[in-house]
């Protein structure tokens, strides 16, 4: 074909206007693998004809130059916040999404394939699933892991809590996937790590190994052994190399780790380990700070040591327990 | 024995001798255009990315737009794409032309972009990586995809497709758009939210296939 023909026909088709037939005979055109370069060619040239927007090249063109230079590791990305944020829609979605997969027969899938890990709250477990990997699960934690074993050369959890994996290396290198909630998920590559997935974030440190993380737009990290990964809100992440690790596994040893942590959110881990809701209705003791490694199998024990620490007051309400800055 | 003497027959077929021509030419002249990238990529890398970068960036991203409909997003895959191809040093392997291998990843990113958008269910048998060669069917895929999302967004109500396209596309923030249109808030999000169902629901249907065609 010649090409001032082709660039005529291929114009057409990146406008949807060629007949079935000429797209057939693109196609048979592209089968010659040279001509796999000249479409993009064509495709490029077209784009250059057709501008959408102006896109702001030299800011972009910035930043690139400070990735090419290295400052890309510990980088703070911002991901737009999805615009179907709204309730409404989003149950739109999920309806829309439900009547898909009743219609494919997949609906009861799940609970039929896959069978529940728990950890009650308070409670840590460790189980060895069947291939050999172990997984301590911290408290108020589930694991859901195939009831018939794993099937072919995949392995796939999903974990709603947090967790420790150290991950058997098969010998048909079986890929390992954790999958959280918010569509972010773990592919491991033979190795230990933590996870954290609750409804305030996600988190992932690395221990040993090699992790690809899969985010929720379809974007992929891989992480170094020492990395910790934190998911913000709206979808922006953060990855770090802290020196010091324990916060992330405080919880093995049933400790708390606190560095400069706000009460309120001792307050929250409290609520996430214990499943005991504790409230501080004054905004003034909510932001005081706290520090330390402290062990406590139960509630009763970090409330105790709060309460001497801090000289606070605990009350117990009917269904949570209150903190409050004691009335003279 | 064939009874006709099909050799002299095909000899004397007329098309065959200038297509071969044809061909030939259009082999020699595709890798042309990027040798001067090429040799720079050899010398110094960080130039011919960066060459490379104010070569492509804006067209990729016009080419972006038109899956994911919003710009941010269109220059956040662009970026990210060349980040990797700088991080992970993929000038070094590739031996198709850089445009053909941006082009490629970025299709493939938006497709992923719009497929996590449009889809909620995960599906774990999907492709991580590109094909290095998709075939002929794949590449022709991806530009009907564009299409049929554009024309999805045109054949949506007035108000509607213009809701939607100041929040998607201009990044609008509701209380703005509500001004711009004179309605309230409330009413852009209901209307911003119904053109997504649509094209949730319109994709869907085309997704089954797409996908069907495309991965199995």
């Amino acid at each position: 074909m010649k090409e001032s023909v082709i660039q005529l026909l291929l114009f057409d088709f990146f406008e949807g206007k060629t007949t079935s037939i000429q797209r057939k005979m693109i196609e048979e055109w592209l089968a010659e693998e040279s001509n796999q370069e000249l479409f993009y060619r064509y495709l490029d040239q077209w784009e250059s004809e057709h501008p959408q927007f102006g896109p702001n090249k030299e800011i972009a063109l910035e930043h690139f130059r400070s990735v090419m230079a290295g400052a890309d590791e510990t980088e703070l990305h911002n991901i737009e916040p999805e615009p179907e944020r709204p309730f409404r829609a989003r149950r739109w979605f999920l309806a829309a999404a439900a009547v898909a997969l009743v219609a494919a027969g997949l609906a009861f899938q799940k609970q039929i394939l896959y069978k529940s890990l728990d950890a009650g709250p308070g409670k840590r477990i460790t189980y060895r699933l069947s291939e050999g990997t172990e997984v301590l699960l911290n408290a108020n934690s589930t694991l859901l892991v195939p009831r018939f074993g794993f099937l072919h050369n995949e392995r796939e959890v999903f974990l709603d809590g947090e967790a420790e994996f150290k991950v058997t290396h098969t010998r048909n290198h079986d890929r390992f996937v954790v999958k959280m909630s918010d569509r972010y998920q773990i592919e491991v590559l033979g190795t230990e790590f933590v996870a954290f997935s609750r409804a305030r974030g996600k988190r992932v440190f690395l221990k040993e190994g090699k992790v690809k993380l899969g985010l929720p737009e379809g974007r992929q990290i891989y992480m170094k052994p020492g990395n910790v990964f934190v998911s913000g809100q709206n979808g922006s992440y953060k990855m770090t190399v802290p020196t010091d690790t324990r916060p992330y596994t405080a919880w093995k040893e049933q400790t708390f780790y606190f560095n400069n942590t706000l009460l309120s959110d001792v307050a929250q881990q409290i609520g996430e380990q214990f499943g005991t809701q504790v409230r501080i209705p004054d905004t003034l003791l909510a932001q005081r700070r706290i520090g330390g490694i402290y062990k406590a199998d139960q509630v009763d024990d970090l409330l105790q040591i709060l309460s001497e620490l801090m000289q606070i007051e605990v009350i117990q309400k009917e269904d949570h327990i209150e903190l409050a800055i004691p009335k003279p | 024995m064939t009874a006709f003497p099909l050799n002299p027959l095909e000899e004397d077929f007329p098309g065959q001798q200038p297509e071969n021509h044809d061909r030939v030419r259009s082999e020699a002249i595709v890798p042309d255009d990027e040798w001067l990238l090429r040799r720079q990529f050899a010398e110094a890398p960080d130039k011919a990315c960066e060459l490379l970068f104010r070569r492509y960036y804006v067209n990729l991203c016009n080419h972006t737009i038109r899956f994911v409909h919003s710009r941010e997003v269109a220059e956040d895959i662009v970026s990210e794409i060349f980040t990797a191809f700088w991080q992970n040093q993929t000038f070094r392997h590739i031996n198709t032309s850089y445009r053909a291998y941006l082009y490629k990843s970025v299709r493939h990113r938006a497709y992923n972009y719009l497929k996590w958008q449009v889809r909620f269910q995960h599906s774990a048998d999907e492709p991580v990586h590109p094909s290095e060669s998709p075939s002929p069917h794949e590449v022709l895929q991806y530009s009907e995809l564009h299409q049929k999302i554009e024309l999805i967004v045109r054949e949506l109500p007035a108000q509607c497709r213009r809701a939607y396209l100041l929040k998607r596309v201009e990044g609008k923030k509701y209380d703005e758009i509500a001004q711009e249109m004179k309605i309230s808030a409330k009413a852009v999000e209901a209307l911003v939210s119904r053109a997504l169902s649509r094209l949730r629901k319109e994709l869907s249907a085309h997704w089954v296939l797409f996908i069907m065609l495309f991965f199995c």
